[in-house]
């Protein structure tokens, strides 16, 4: 299979916003994604949860577009389209059929130039309780439904922004306001804080110009805040651990461990043994805790990657009734440390890279994973170009090189370990509100 | 120009570039297996996909999840590539083997680059035709079953699910059950049973293998011949008489499941979940089977109520009210009639109020005209999504399996966006009467009854029925698993 190519122009605005263009016609399809470099990592204490309530709001409405009206115009096209926030960005896209394409770029123009026109209590309100319930829906109603929270909370520092999730908590939700919400769009939302990913079924220079027509009058804000240095130790210096009593009927291991930043070549790494150590039935976590030793339900391994102070790499495994989870902990600790200790054969290596190739080239296939790949290594390592060097990157890593990552990453005084158990009591749990 | 002169003119649609589903060539090969292939020009990436037109739904009760079981089990060696080797050898393709079953149909499936295609359906064929079933495997696959009933009843979403089914069907219908069993039935399945699942699966006249993806320079039904020809020996042994290329052979009728209500007035059954923040609501009713002649209009319909972003349901309930994170409603069409559900997961404190106002919807459907507003959003984002749809070959293959799973005419999707087209108004409204039946629906929930019991019952939308059973205090197996399939 040959390796997939990704020709795109890269340029700026003289607002700063920085467009990417890359066109192809294999579909009558075109995607829009624009990534803000603002994330929960740039909220204050006191305002958890900020960043994606406003992710809400920018979806009721702007000076020429009313509530609601910004899906049904994108729908009513043929098109699809949503946001989501993480911890070190935030983004919107939308797919269309490709002569609906200026429609998106207006609609994002729009609300870019002229959100707080529509901005009122009520929408705020409202959305407030939406963002309340995905809070009860994602965590708090859901078992083990906290472990991602726990997780950040538990490897990086209180002072730290990666330290409170990005869902917030209730009473910050709570208190956020009109002026919260202004403030923030003033200070995160212009331009030259942004990169617009077209790709697909495009002209570029037709699009090029609807860019400058609709983007470029767009005031920059000169003072965005940097976020100061979020630098961390490598590892954790010492092992963490909880252990959580909720309405569960088994327990289960969520493993966690700091992790090198998005972008390092280590990560990469790290990403191929996860694939090894968790990929599928025949790796190496599935086959001996699931299929030979038969301890644990399921098993999982991945990697969340971070631009500032670390990424995490965590794991989990479901225990099955009647095993003690001191030995389905022991045998996942026993795997992650081997890796640290002997080179990984030449076989599943292969097995690896060719599972890994296949699934990049699957992902590139679709108009909207493109735009967001672009944007996304555009922002968070302002080199777009990734894009096509990133299979051919995880296709080179070596056995040496899984083995030191995993020897610096899997240790002891590196580990969190957060262990679910079955609650005594049947209403003992998870629920934040329940006290409340 | 200013900015505001700039932004104040909307922009309207350019001119649309043609798109029409993409053609399939149909071979049926002498032992009436049908080759469906199309070709996705510039998507190195292949999809095969070999369907089987039985699934959970033709199973007997007392082997519930049997066939669910057998799929999963298909990976778990062959007689070529005993144990994990199967697994290993797709992997060395670049590729995973996926075997599974559905209500309605099992399937074998890989994605792999176009030059590995052979080397792949040499896989596929030994997956289906030469699983060993180990006794071993069997059992702890039956026991990561049994352990993952024991966490659906911890996730409200899935206890709900299955409360509701078996709600809104009388126990004679197969959708009664769990697609995947219940302790009662996957305690007992053994090696045996699944062997004698995988034998009546094997019939070539009731199955077909889609292929899609950049086919240039490949023979496809050449290479099926080759590696798949063999496959009515395996089955039950019955021979395609004159197999013509173009025309498939008689093709044996699909059975039509039996469907039942078990409700003839309005119910409420609520769960008890002590301290739950928000209560998991299901509100709805046995509903259609895919093959209906007004299909089109009942898609449009169910999109205006509960399917787009902007659906009645989540105007209301979400976008006005703030009660949920999301609402949606819609038929979960089978070969046999499946339900017709709103689904949604509300804030404790407003569940009655939450209910009244879905339900509230339910009768507007039926009792007013949607507005033109209304059916143009529906109409043209059906129309205008279609080749999103349809953007990768696993797609339009994924798709194709589903005409030939139900029995559908080839030229069902090509006609799609016509039919939504002609939609009117008044279809719209008919539909709604015809299978939306407000004075006989289950409203099924999972929440905290000490707080909502009064509400509901106060609220008078039927008879209502608390269930305060805990977590039994189950020993053996149970776990979370993969399988959505409730």
């Amino acid at each position: 299979m040959t390796a997939p190519s990704v020709s795109f122009t890269d340029e700026r605005l003289v607002n700063g916003l920085r467009l990417i263009i890359a066109e192809d016609h294999m579909a009558p399809v075109v995607a829009v994604c624009i990534w803000y470099a603002v994330g929960s990592k740039n909220e204050v204490p006191g305002k958890t949860g900020f960043a994606h309530l406003f992710e809400h709001v920018m979806f009721q409405g702007s000076r020429h577009v009313a509530k609601t009206e910004h899906m049904g115009l994108v729908q009513a096209a043929g098109g699809t389209l949503n946001g989501t926030t993480w911890l070190d960005r935030t983004n919107y896209f939308e797919t269309m059929p490709s002569h609906q394409l200026e429609l998106a770029l207006w609609l994002e123009a729009d609300r870019m130039a002229t959100l707080l026109d529509a901005l009122n209590q009520e929408n705020l309100d409202n959305q407030r309780d939406v963002v309340k319930n995905e809070k009860r829906s994602s965590y708090d109603n859901r078992p083990y439904g906290q472990w991602s929270n726990k997780l950040q909370e538990l490897l990086f520092p209180p002072e730290h922004p990666y330290h409170h999730p990005t869902i917030g908590s209730m009473e910050d939700l709570d208190a956020a306001s009109l002026e919260d919400v202004a403030g923030f769009f003033r200070t995160y939302y212009p331009p030259n804080n942004a990169v617009l990913a077209i790709a697909g079924d495009v002209d570029p220079a037709q699009a090029r110009a609807w860019v400058e027509h609709y983007f470029g009058e767009i005031a920059a804000n000169p003072a965005i805040p940097p976020l100061g240095d979020l630098s961390l130790p490598a590892t954790l210096g010492g092992e963490r651990r909880e252990i959580v009593e909720d309405r569960v009927p088994l327990p289960r291991h969520y493993f966690g461990f700091r992790a090198p930043r998005f972008g390092d070549p280590r990560l990469e790494a790290l990403e191929v043994a996860a694939q090894i150590l968790a990929g599928g039935k025949g790796s190496r976590l599935y086959r001996r805790l699931v299929r030979e030793e038969r301890i644990a339900q399921d098993v999982a391994f991945f990697t969340l990657g971070f631009v500032g102070g670390a990424s995490i790499a965590a794991g989990q495994a479901t225990v099955r009734p009647g095993v003690d989870p001191d030995v389905v902990e022991r045998a996942f600790e026993e795997e992650l440390e081997r890796l640290g200790r002997e080179p990984v054969t030449a076989d599943e290596l292969a097995r690896a890279r060719a599972l890994i190739e296949t699934y990049e080239l699957e992902s590139l296939q679709r108009v909207e994973e493109r735009a967001d790949r672009l944007a996304m290594f555009a922002t968070l390592l302002d080199d777009p170009d990734m894009i096509n060097r990133q299979l051919e990157r995880y296709l080179s890593v070596t056995p040496e090189e899984i083995q030191a990552v995993a020897a610096e990453v899997f240790r002891p005084d590196n580990r969190v370990v957060i262990t679910y158990v079955p609650a005594a009591e049947a209403a003992a749990g998870q629920d934040e509100e329940t006290a409340a | 120009m200013t900015l505001e002169e700039i932004l104040a003119a909307r922009p309207s649609p350019g001119q649309p570039r043609a798109y029409s589903f993409p053609k399939f060539e149909r071979t049926v090969l002498p032992s009436g297996l049908q080759v469906l292939t199309v070709h996705v020009p510039g998507r190195p990436l292949v999809s095969a996909n070999l369907i089987f037109q039985r699934g959970a739904v033709d199973e007997p009760a007392d082997l519930a999840g049997a066939t669910i079981l057998a799929a999963r089990a298909m990976t778990e060696g062959t007689e070529r590539y005993p144990g994990v080797e199967l697994i290993e050898a797709a992997e060395r393709l670049g590729s995973t083997l996926h075997a599974e079953a559905s209500w309605d149909a099992f399937a074998a499936s890989v994605e792999v680059a176009a030059s590995r295609l052979r080397a792949a359906l040499e896989l596929l064929d030994e997956l289906v035709e030469r699983p060993t079933f180990p006794a071993e495997e069997v059992a702890r696959l039956r026991d990561e079953r049994l352990n993952d009933l024991l966490q659906m009843r911890a996730e409200p979403r899935r206890r709900v699910e299955h409360a509701f089914s078996q709600s809104i069907y009388t126990a004679e219908s197969p959708y009664w059950r769990l697609a995947a069993g219940d302790r009662s039935t996957v305690e007992r399945l053994t090696r045996d049973e699944l062997i004698g699942i995988h034998r009546a699966l094997l019939s070539p006249q009731r199955s077909a293998l889609v292929v899609g993806g950049d086919l240039t320079g490949l023979d496809v039904p050449r290479m099926a011949e080759e590696v798949l020809g063999s496959l009515a020996s395996a089955g039950s042994g019955q021979s395609s008489a004159s197999a013509v290329s173009g025309e498939p052979t008689a093709k044996p009728a699909l059975s039509v499941p039996v469907a039942d209500s078990a409700v003839d007035r309005t119910i409420v059954r609520l769960y008890h979940r002590p301290g739950s923040v928000q209560s998991e609501v299901r509100i709805g009713h046995v509903g259609l089977p895919r093959r209906i002649s007004d299909f089109h209009a009942v898609q449009v319909m169910a999109a205006i109520l509960g399917g787009l972003f902007n659906s009645r349901l989540q105007l209301n309930l979400r976008e006005d009210k703030g009660y949920t994170y999301g609402v949606g409603a819609g038929f979960d069409m089978r070969r046999g009639a499946g339900p017709f559900a709103v689904r949604t997961a509300v804030q404790t404190a407003v569940t009655g109020p939450a209910i009244s106002e879905a339900l509230s919807e339910l009768r507007r459907m039926r009792d007013t005209l949607v507005t033109e507003a209304e059916l143009a959003a529906a109409r043209d984002y059906m129309v205008g999504v279609f080749p999103l749809r349809f953007e990768t070959p696993g797609a339009v293959v994924g798709a194709i399996g589903g005409l030939y799973v139900n029995g559908l005419p080839d030229d069902e999707l090509a006609c799609y966006r016509d039919l939504i087209e002609r939609v009117t108004a008044l279809d719209v409204q008919k539909a709604a009467q015809d299978h939306i039946h407000p004075e006989r629906l289950a409203i099924v929930l999972v929440g905290d009854a000490d707080v909502v019991a009064g509400d509901l019952e106060a609220a008078g939308f039927g008879q209502l029925e608390v269930i305060r059973e805990e977590l039994p205090e189950e020993s053996g197996e149970a776990g979370s698993g993969d399988g959505e399939d409730e």
